[in-house]
């Protein structure tokens, strides 16, 4: 028996008649039509969790939160918690946290070093490669009979790209290398400029909002920064409220979204250029003396921002933040996010970086404060009865405007200008082929 | 060793005073109960095994100020576009468990459980963030000023949609 055997449960059954057709009939993502009900409808999360969670690659750590054999980190993919654990033989490996015997959680810190997890209902005990290999009073109380090989912890397939660790319980189905496409580009120009890594723990919190407001956000959503982030230039942060409007929207497949603000001059020091052009090929780091800003979300929940929108100390400084959008309910979303910094940039550059990531964003941020406010809004208006029986979000900005078909480095269908909604329709027209096939 | 009963009279009423003052949203008199070389730090929890210490990062924070980036915080609070605190949350901060010791170069370690009351809009649902606050405070002229502070929050995952408040 394959031990990491797992149909009739994660592959669960299709979604109810009723929901599948309501989705079909109200539902038009190429034309900009999104249903409010999506958004707050406990029969949709439950669905999400099979239909999206347990079959999409999803991010679970950054390579440097367990650099040494032994360290591991507890992280969640959909709902499922999971253990992130680099072995002896160096392999990151990934294992759902929970006994083989009856289920209880192994594992209960947020991070640590060991080799092996011991449960703590009656002991069984497993090496960090998922093999079960301690039984209290083994033969007492089984005999001979218990079959430990069918007791490995369950272990979803696991890749990494550019310091980036990502799991999937999809057994069949694309490579990492295949889901994540031409996406790679853009991971590449922010996660190969340098050897990169996070800095300290992810900050984490909780907001009552679905999870789909913020990933949508952050693969398509530049408007929104001159009305919702108005207070920035207000206080002089940025020079106008347009920060946002300047550059590119990029709709990659498997519903994977980036948008790239440009500006006429070189937000980096020339130093910190310098390190970039040694690592990156030619275009990538030529992209580098005009990029103002990147966002981007891998579908399903995963997201990066770089971002210069603060001058700290009259310095204009960029920062790279990556974060999850935690499913933990139709209307809640645990946001996880971390700062990514270039290990060998010099110790201002990545002072200046952290200073000017606490000031603006996590959960005291002067920009993501105002995020949170409509993402939290939004949902407790999708609860109410007519909104559920009768709203559609519009996301028609750009229908009909065509991509670029020269003058831009980059891969994918590329649009000039970020203000621009391609990316969220893309998004939701991934979210629906994944909930109906 | 603790202070004498008048420092700790004294210290008591600086911070109720400093607690009125936040909850009835007076920023610009709350900056001035600071020095002007004021650190302001909130570490994030861990959760860790029993003997992982420490449980608290200094790596990543939830705060990590000055003076500059308090008075942007509390410039932009004034905006007409701080849509995460306005409408204002309610708030309550308590106070309580005040501990008073002297601390380096003639300034005052103070340390106290503040226990903040968050209501905003129109549900009773409510947030409630628990602290401890590390603080060196120092005499300026006939007042006291917080040099320093240092705020231990009790959630690894905080049950607060933003930090759009001070501690």
């Amino acid at each position: 028996m394959d031990v990491n055997d797992r149909r009739g449960t994660h592959d669960g059954a299709r979604i109810d008649p009723a929901l599948r057709a309501r989705l079909i009939a109200s539902m038009k993502p190429a034309d900009g039509a999104v249903p409010a009900f999506i958004f707050s409808s406990p029969d949709v999360y439950d669905a999400e969790l099979q239909r999206i969670f347990a079959r999409s690659w999803l991010f679970v750590a950054h390579e440097s939160e367990v650099p040494e054999p032994g360290d591991y980190v507890t992280r969640y993919m959909g709902e499922d918690p999971v253990i992130v654990t680099r072995a002896e033989d160096g392999q990151v490996r990934v294992f759902l946290n929970m006994c083989r015997h009856r289920g209880m959680r192994l594992c209960r810190a947020d991070m640590g070093n060991t080799s092996h997890f011991r449960c703590p209902y009656h002991g069984f005990t497993y090496d960090n490669s998922g093999r079960l290999v301690g039984v209290p009073f083994h033969k007492e109380a089984y005999g001979d009979r218990l079959d430990r090989d069918a007791l490995r912890l369950f272990q979803p397939r696991c890749d990494s790209h550019a310091g980036l660790i990502f799991a999937t319980w999809a057994d069949e189905g694309p490579s990492l290398a295949e889901y994540l496409g031409d996406a790679r580009w853009y991971l590449d120009v922010l996660f190969r400029r340098a050897t990169m890594e996070v800095v300290g723990p992810p900050q984490r919190w909780v907001a009552d909002a679905n999870w789909k407001l913020a990933a949508d956000n952050f693969a398509s959503d530049a408007y929104h920064t001159a009305t919702t982030h108005a207070s920035i230039a207000a206080i002089g942060l940025t020079p106008s409220i347009a920060f946002g409007k300047d550059g590119y929207q990029i709709s990659l497949a498997h519903g994977h979204g980036c948008g790239l603000g440009i500006s006429p001059q070189p937000m980096v020091p020339e130093e910190v250029l310098a390190l970039y052009a040694r690592h990156l090929p030619p275009e990538q780091a030529a992209l580098w003396r005009q990029i103002k800003n990147l966002h981007a979300t891998l579908f399903p929940n995963f997201s990066l921002l770089l971002t210069s929108a603060a001058g700290i100390e009259g310095k204009r400084i960029m920062h790279t933040t990556i974060r999850l959008w935690q499913p933990r309910g139709p209307d809640k979303v645990e946001i996880w996010s971390w700062l990514v910094v270039e290990r060998d940039a010099p110790d201002e550059w990545r002072a200046l970086s952290r200073k000017a990531y606490i000031l603006t964003f996590g959960p005291s941020g002067i920009f993501e404060q105002d995020d949170t406010e409509n993402w939290t809004n939004i949902t407790a208006n999708t609860r109410g009865a007519i909104a559920r029986r009768a709203a559609t979000f519009n996301y028609t900005m750009g229908v009909g405007q065509e991509p670029l078909v020269q003058g831009f480095p980059g891969p994918g269908r590329v649009i000039d200008t970020k203000f621009q909604e391609a990316n969220a329709r893309n998004f939701y027209g991934r979210w629906l082929e994944m909930m109906l096939a | 060793m603790s202070a004498g009963p008048d420092v700790y009279h004294e210290i008591t009423q600086f911070l109720y005073r400093e607690a009125e003052l936040l909850d009835s949203g007076r920023f610009d008199e709350w900056l001035d109960l600071l020095t002007d070389d004021i650190t302001y730090h909130m570490p994030v929890r861990i959760n860790r095994e029993r003997g992982d210490y420490p449980d608290a990062s200094e790596a990543m924070e939830h705060f990590s100020e000055d003076r500059v980036t308090l008075r942007l915080r509390v410039e932009r609070l004034k905006t007409d576009f701080a849509w995460a605190e306005d409408p204002p949350s309610r708030t309550r901060r308590f106070v309580s468990n005040v501990r008073v010791s002297p601390g380096p170069d003639g300034a005052t370690d103070v340390r106290s459980y503040l226990l903040i009351y968050r209501n905003r809009g129109d549900t009773p649902a409510v947030e409630i963030l628990s602290a401890e606050r590390r603080d060196v405070l120092v005499r300026v002229g006939r007042v006291w000023k917080i040099r320093r502070r240092t705020i231990i929050v009790d959630q690894a995952s905080l049950g607060a949609k933003n930090l759009a408040i001070f501690f």
